[in-house]
């Protein structure tokens, strides 16, 4: 960490002595860069903050609207109130031709990967991941003093199959980021249903959770969810999230569906009432409206186009974005990228190593907010002192 | 302490921590994830979660509204703004607060971090269920220590129970019976049990706080700040009417703070239930008052009602009752769910005599004494 980070963290923090990994940890991964980005920049001004893969257009007006139409019952806990968890769990099932027993509602998908962790894993009985994927199921792994294997990307920052099967064998959990944050990239379901019955075939007892958090922004036309296979498998399952595309992060709702022994075995560890009546209402509003999902990945997809362009103008080559986010090989430490960003108003994404002295990843906002960030990382990239830019100075 | 009320001491194994089981999954556990209403049904009158029956003030609901710019954010800095904002509540520092997805997740979060398989949980029984299910699913030893004959806290018999525990739940009032104990008596309790077990933590759960009107009863917090194995849990459920929005909080020494922080965050609550509790921390004193005499004024009604006719009531400092219905609460609960009111769940050891009503409106609560009446005009099929 640079010394103005560790400054930057030592004026944030209220409780001392953790490290910044074991603080951003507990509070969650996306967004603890939001905070410090804010407190670094002059008063008053509103940054650009592409550093937590939010959606920037928030909730639609849709599911604003049936929050406010559960105003009147804020005071009932969610069973009580007119539309339970019952009604979502129903449209989740029946939309993807389930039953309810597959469905699992918790406040946001990263507590049902921390339920995952506790239900499958022990001391005897590994994690595996891919490294860079998604911290939470490794960080909470640690917490717990259970061994985590993880299976390095493949050269284009794909999760590479064969390590991940290799590293399955005995294994109580498997994490399957797929697209995977952070790199941004996809498996096609041909690769992902081989990747599943490999498992099966070298480890049986080994749970395979297979995370799409961000399945609604992928336009790859190999690409198909895995919710069919997991209801037919036994220990698979998939987690989904309200929180990127329905723009609903701040509401807090996700959901688990797949082999219904499976799911029952995470639904031990759940918090009971932990997704509230009015994010209940806007869920359940916000999941029948397909046409919104729609129009909110076209939107993506013309932004996220437009980023790459311009990012591969500057020299920066993207991975193959399947997501709201891109992962760039600005062949610099990301530490100083985003400082520089952040100085001129832009919050990007953390560190994620071992990519963190040269790839740095940068989630996408508006059309709006992307043309004046791209202006931004013009200056930055070209004001540094690289090789390059020195010889152009010269 | 004497041998005979040494007796009174039940302790139970892992396996038979069906007191609480058999009441399983809490407020929640009557209906699961089928609605309570019937699509097109009239409303029923809900008298069986301890809500409060009016909702929240109007600027609570503002205060959500203004979260919605939000959204779409995670809400990593409105957790931090709104800590500070309950520390300062509270005259505490924040590093004394935790959030929590309501009091739930500080009673689950305080269970998972001080019991374990040596050192296992107390409780009363019957308390409300979270910390001795979720004890359950840990594999943690559980001791329930029975009530005394008029349904108070057995603070002697809870002395001897917690030797040695892990944690100890303090349910004060209690859920589901509603008696308080003083502030001096908690204090007494607390002061022998450090000096006994000095690796006991102790839960105080205040849920009910605000309900509480009887003399001598107070909270622990000034206590919970100072000594690291005391928590203090607290809701925004019950009297400010926010169950819905699910935002509670624990204060305690900041080292215990940071030991639950350090198992579980705050990522589950929403932006939503934060800026609720901000709007809330705003609210009146008077309108707190306000709510408690009315809940008061509705529950003396009803509880004379059940008096006058020899259904003895607990001392409620609630916005529940405990009654001797004197027969079981199961047979009494469905006949009045056939009338449209709601009661609660069973409580064993008394689920064959004790049903427990919520406090709703004066208005619900002359309905609902109708339906009472003639539920109870009925002889009971099974014995009590
Ligand atoms: C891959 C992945 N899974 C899960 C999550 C957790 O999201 P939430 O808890 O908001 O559903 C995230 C958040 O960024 C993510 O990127
Ligand atoms: C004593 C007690 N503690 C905690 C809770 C949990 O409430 P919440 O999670 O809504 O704060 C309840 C709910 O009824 C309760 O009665």
């Amino acid at each position: 960490m640079s010394l103005s980070r560790r400054r930057l963290f030592q004026r944030l923090s209220p409780v001392e002595a953790s490290s910044p990994a074991e603080w951003i940890a507990a509070r969650g991964r996306e967004a603890g860069l939001t905070e410090f980005g804010e407190q670094g920049m002059a008063a008053g001004a509103r940054p650009i903050r592409i550093a937590s893969n939010e959606n920037p257009l928030g909730p639609g007006q849709h599911v604003l609207d049936a929050i406010v139409g559960k105003f009147p019952e804020a005071h009932r806990y969610p069973f009580n109130a007119k539309q339970t968890e019952g009604a979502l769990i129903t449209a989740i099932a029946q939309k993807n031709a389930a039953k309810n027993e597959n469905v699992l509602l918790a406040p946001g998908s990263g507590e049902l990967l921390v339920h995952a962790v506790r239900a499958f894993t022990s001391a005897s009985k590994p994690l595996v991941t891919a490294w860079p994927s998604y911290e939470t199921p490794r960080d909470i792994a640690k917490k717990m003093g259970i061994p985590v294997r993880e299976a390095a990307l493949d050269g284009k920052l794909r999760i590479d199959i064969a390590k991940m099967v290799e590293a399955s064998k005995g294994a109580g959990l498997v994490f399957f980021c797929n697209p995977n944050n952070p790199t941004a990239t996809v498996h096609g379901k041909s690769a992902a249903v081989d990747l599943v019955k490999a498992i099966r075939a070298a480890s049986p007892e080994t749970v395979i959770l297979i995370d799409e958090a961000y399945h609604d922004y992928v336009t790859d036309p190999a690409y198909g969810s895995m919710i069919d296979v997991a209801l037919a498998t036994p220990n698979v399952f998939v987690t989904r999230t309200f929180s990127k595309a329905y723009g609903m992060a701040g509401l807090r709702a996700g959901y688990a569906i797949g082999h219904a022994p499976t799911v029952k075995s995470i639904a031990a560890y759940k918090m009971p009432y932990g997704l509230g009546t009015l994010t209940l209402g806007g869920a359940i509003v916000g999941f029948a409206n397909d046409a919104h999902i729609a129009s909110e990945r076209k939107r993506n997809t013309e932004v996220r186009n437009f980023t790459v362009k311009a990012f591969a103008d500057m020299g920066v080559t993207a991975t193959d974005s399947q997501t709201n986010f891109l992962f760039l090989d600005i062949k610099r430490p990301a530490a100083g990228f985003r400082d520089a960003c952040r100085a001129q108003g832009v919050l990007v994404g953390r560190d994620f190593p071992p990519y963190e002295k040269t790839h740095v990843r940068v989630s996408l906002g508006t059309m709006d907010e992307m043309k004046k960030a791209v202006e931004v990382f013009k200056k930055v990239l070209g004001s540094t002192t690289t090789t390059s830019s020195k010889d152009k100075q010269q | 302490m004497s041998l005979s009320r040494r007796s009174f001491v039940q302790t139970l194994g892992v396996g038979a921590a069906g007191m609480w089981v058999g009441a399983r999954g809490r407020e929640g556990s009557l209906f699961g994830s089928e609605a309570v209403f019937a699509q097109g049904a009239p409303s029923p009158i809900i008298l069986s979660s301890n809500e409060n029956p009016l909702g929240c003030h109007p600027d609570v609901l503002a205060g959500v509204r203004g979260s919605f710019a939000e959204g779409g954010r995670y809400n990593y800095a409105a957790v931090d703004e709104i800590t500070a904002l309950l520390a300062k509540k509270h005259g505490v520092k924040p590093e004394n607060v935790l959030i929590g997805s309501g009091s739930t997740q500080i009673l689950r979060t305080s269970t998972h971090v001080f019991t374990s398989k040596t050192a296992g949980l107390t409780a009363t029984i019957p308390a409300y269920e979270e910390c001795a299910d979720y004890a359950r699913l840990m594999g943690h030893p559980i001791t329930g220590v029975k009530l005394t004959a008029d349904l108070r806290m057995d603070l002697d018999a809870m002395q001897q129970a917690s030797k040695g525990a892990g944690l100890v739940f303090f349910c004060n009032p209690n859920n589901p019976v509603g008696t308080a104990v003083t502030a001096s008596d908690t204090r007494t309790y607390l002061e022998t049990l450090m000096k006994q077990s000095p690796t006991t933590t102790v839960l105080v759960d205040e849920a009910y706080f605000e309900y509480a009107t009887m003399p001598g009863y107070a909270t622990m917090i000034p206590l919970a700040v100072q000594n690291p194995r005391v928590i203090v849990a607290r809701t925004f459920s019950k009297c400010l009417g926010m169950a819905g929005l699910r935002m509670g909080f624990a204060i305690a020494h900041a080292d215990t703070i940071a030991k639950l922080k350090a198992w579980d965050g705050t990522n589950n609550v929403s932006i939503m239930g934060l800026m609720g509790v901000k709007a809330a921390l705003q609210v009146p004193d008077q309108w707190v008052k306000d709510e408690q005499a009315r809940n008061k004024a509705a529950r003396d009604f009803t509880q004379k009602w059940f008096a006058d006719r020899g259904y003895t009531p607990t001392d409620s400092q609630t916005n529940f009752m405990f009654i001797n219905i004197k027969r079981p609460a199961r047979e009494f609960r469905d006949a009045c769910l056939k009338e449209g009111v709601l009661v609660a769940r069973d409580f064993p050891p008394y689920e064959k005599t004790h049903a427990r009503i919520s406090v709703g409106t004066m208005d619900e609560m002359k309905k609902a004494v109708e339906v009472f009446g003639k539920v109870l005009a009925q002889p009971a099929k099974s014995a009590a």
